[in-house]
């Protein structure tokens, strides 16, 4: 069958749909942060500030430390008090941010539309603990009787757990956890939005379709093509619907932590 | 309770209410609250009513605000939102009773804002909706009486406020034994305090009279107090009542003009009058509204007095207003560290301090709403009567947490300054049985401290 985006040679499949919708997906992607951003410029009013301390006023020094504070202040409270989840939460940020930006395929498809990003090329992390070889299909794990010196990788033996296998493993462990939570909370009558489901689900989808491409299951071309098109075809819709969903928190973020910061702290120039 | 309101319940004063509200309040800090929380529930562990239902964590009380925004400014909730329920235009009978529930389950002690990732203030969702239900005319009778006795300045004609208020200033007489400089303009410091403050802790007042005059400071009190607890209206929704209080209160304070208005209590009226104040009336003043401690810490750090220290190990409840809305932790630290060198930090303090769950959400310890509404003569019915004792649970669940706090610590003195923290924490001392005191920290200070001659 013909897709109907037009002739490509690859057997029909999904990868160079994909890819030519890769453009399209910024520019939308844009468009809906620019409408976002532009919500908060209409709606903007000039805050009135009385006055600031003059009894306890802080230092700089101080306010930059606060500054720290305030965003940790999250992660330090919720560990204590809700440590698995918070604890899940953190290792999957941090297992997103790293198979996103660090995982060598991601890095090769960055550095092709952005080419400067070929400069962190050396902190590229390798598809699986024994060097570009794959071992999921190779049935072999990861511990490999390989000698260290053949994982050539400045992550060198951390190669062990740093490694796009056992990433995913993690993120598809982590996320599941999250998405059980949401079932819990469905359960429990509580607030749950159509977005939650939107982006845990996708995202859930998207790790596997990667995952399945990557480490070619099934194994043959056309299938290891619509996969890969498939993964990346669900990250461009993740991309797109970034500034209508919850996913734009992760610029959204360091605005709301800085603002909070400049009206308890720095605005009253007390503590 | 919540049943009998939403029984007489003016739907069509309800769906005002919302429209008003929601559409007159939107700005970009709101629009941010609205639509950046992700849901992760991180806020959670931050609010005194979690302990009580999940139902009550600030980011479920505060969905059913989101709900009503995403109809009236985002284009899917207008559209698709409506069908997969994600968006109201109004709420149900059902609905409005779930809300005010909730909004009767928040203190918007800010809690929330600094535990979650987002910086988003729920406190301030729920506030919008306790707006929504004060124009509907569902709040609590007893609480709207009281509130209506401060605005309309009628509760100086009642003789047991003015009886409680002329005694105080007697008391303050006998203490510094000479007359009260009352309604002194330009005096560096205007002694502020409530009527509230007035009849709970007249002793702590009458000690920082005789502080100010031991160290031989300008100051002047109040010969009438500016409200009840001003400005309730606040804290019951009544935006329009408290700009009226306020400006009461702002024209004495600009009448006065002194240097600082020093208060005693740091509960909601800390924030309200230092802050909420001059930001709607846009204005600069020309003082410098602080609390005690503030200035205390400055004076003892001027080495104008000693202090004598105890031997015991003592502790500080950061008030949720003082602390987190108002940003005074390091004063009172300050003094606490020279009352004992056994002082210690509470597991949770500073910004995650823990709220004792009464005061800036209108839920004072009931006992005492009720006797001061049977101090006024204000009927209680059995709708109030209901609602006061649904108000016992979180407070019981909250002060759990907060007793066991202070017993890991061993606390023979828990330290604060804020009228309600000291009941709602007195409350829970009692209640479990701890062996432990909570006091205002002027209480404790003023028989420690040694005036330095110069």
């Amino acid at each position: 069958m013909q897709l109907p985006f037009g002739y490509y040679p690859v057997g029909n499949s999904l990868y160079p749909l994909a890819l030519d919708l890769f453009m399209p997906t910024v520019f939308f992607f844009f468009f809906g942060a620019a409408y976002r951003t532009a919500r908060y410029f209409a709606f903007y009013n000039k805050p009135f500030v009385p006055y600031t301390s003059s009894l306890r006023g802080i230092s700089t020094r101080e306010k930059i430390k606060d500054l720290v504070n305030t965003f940790a202040n999250s992660s330090k409270l919720g560990i204590k008090r809700k440590p698995v989840t918070t604890a899940a939460g953190l290792l999957m940020h941090i297992s997103l941010i790293v198979i996103i930006f660090l995982l060598a395929q991601h890095m090769v498809f960055w550095a092709y539309y952005i080419p400067p990003y070929k400069v962190l090329f050396p902190l590229a992390i390798p598809e699986s603990s024994v060097d570009g070889e794959l071992a999921f299909t190779r049935a072999s794990l990861p511990l490999t009787p390989t000698p260290y010196p053949f994982v050539h990788d400045i992550w060198g033996p951390l190669t062990v757990i740093l490694n796009g296998q056992y990433i995913t493993y993690l993120l598809m462990i982590l996320l599941g956890i999250y998405l059980g939570h949401k079932f819990h909370i469905l359960g429990e009558r509580l607030a749950l939005r159509a977005g939650d489901w939107w982006f845990f689900v996708l995202l859930y989808i998207d790790i596997i379709l990667g995952f399945l491409a990557t480490s070619h299951i099934p194994n043959n071309v056309v299938d290891y093509d619509n996969l890969l098109g498939a993964h990346i075809l669900v990250a461009e819709i993740l991309i797109a619907t970034l500034p209508f969903t919850r996913g734009f928190h992760m610029f959204e973020f360091y605005l709301g932590k800085m603002r909070e910061w400049y009206f308890t702290v720095y605005r009253r120039g007390e503590k | 309770m919540t049943q009998a309101i939403a029984e007489k319940v003016n739907m069509d004063a309800l769906k005002r209410a919302i429209d008003e509200v929601f559409y007159s309040q939107i700005d970009s800090t709101t629009l941010y609250y609205f639509q950046s929380c992700v849901n992760c529930k991180a806020c959670e562990v931050a609010c005194p009513f979690t302990p009580t239902s999940l139902h009550y964590s600030p980011v479920n009380k505060a969905e059913i605000s989101r709900q009503l925004y995403r109809y009236r400014f985002s284009i899917w909730g207008k559209t698709i939102g409506k069908v997969i329920g994600g968006s109201k235009k109004y709420l149900t009978l059902n609905e409005a009773e779930t809300m005010v529930d909730y909004v009767w389950h928040c203190t918007n002690c800010g809690a929330c804002m600094f535990v979650c990732p987002m910086a988003i203030d729920s406190g301030a969702l729920i506030d919008l909706l306790r707006q929504v239900a004060f124009k509907a005319g569902m709040v609590p009778k007893i609480y709207r009486d009281i509130a209506d006795l401060e605005i309309s300045g009628k509760y100086w004609d009642v003789d047991f406020f003015k009886n409680a208020w002329n005694s105080l200033i007697s008391k303050i007489k006998d203490a510094i034994g000479k007359e009260v400089p009352l309604d002194k303009k330009k005096s560096e410091i205007l002694f502020y305090a409530s009527l509230y403050e007035a009849m709970v802790y007249p002793d702590v007042l009458v000690k920082v009279a005789k502080i100010l005059d031991m160290l031989n400071k300008d100051w002047t009190f109040m010969s009438k107090p500016l409200g009840i607890r001003p400005p309730i209206g606040l804290v019951i929704g009544d935006k329009e009542g408290a700009i009226k209080v306020m400006q009461r209160v702002y024209s004495y304070f600009t009448d006065i003009s002194p240097k600082y208005v020093m208060m005693t209590a740091g509960g909601f009226e800390y924030p309200s009058l230092r802050y909420t104040m001059h930001e709607t009336f846009k204005v600069k003043p020309t003082y410098e509204v602080v609390h005690v401690t503030e200035l205390l810490a400055k004076w003892y750090e001027n080495n104008e007095f000693e202090i004598e220290p105890l031997d015991e190990i003592i502790t500080w409840h950061d008030p949720c207003q003082l602390g987190r809305r108002g940003g005074v932790f390091e004063a009172p630290r300050v003094l606490m560290k020279a009352l004992s060198k056994k002082f210690k930090e509470l597991p949770s303090h500073g910004v995650n301090s823990f709220c004792c769950s009464r005061g800036g959400g209108g839920c004072g310890v009931p006992t005492m709403v009720e006797n001061m509404a049977k101090t006024l003569g204000i009927a209680i019915s059995e709708d109030d009567k209901k609602f006061l004792d649904s108000t016992i649970e979180p407070l019981i669940k909250a002060g759990k947490i907060k007793v066991n706090e202070i017993n890991k610590v061993k606390a023979k003195e828990v330290m604060t300054g804020c009228p309600v923290c000291i009941e709602s924490i007195g409350f829970s001392i009692d209640y479990y049985h701890a062996n432990s005191q909570v006091k205002h920290i002027i209480d404790v200070l003023a028989d420690r401290m040694k005036v330095n001659k110069k």
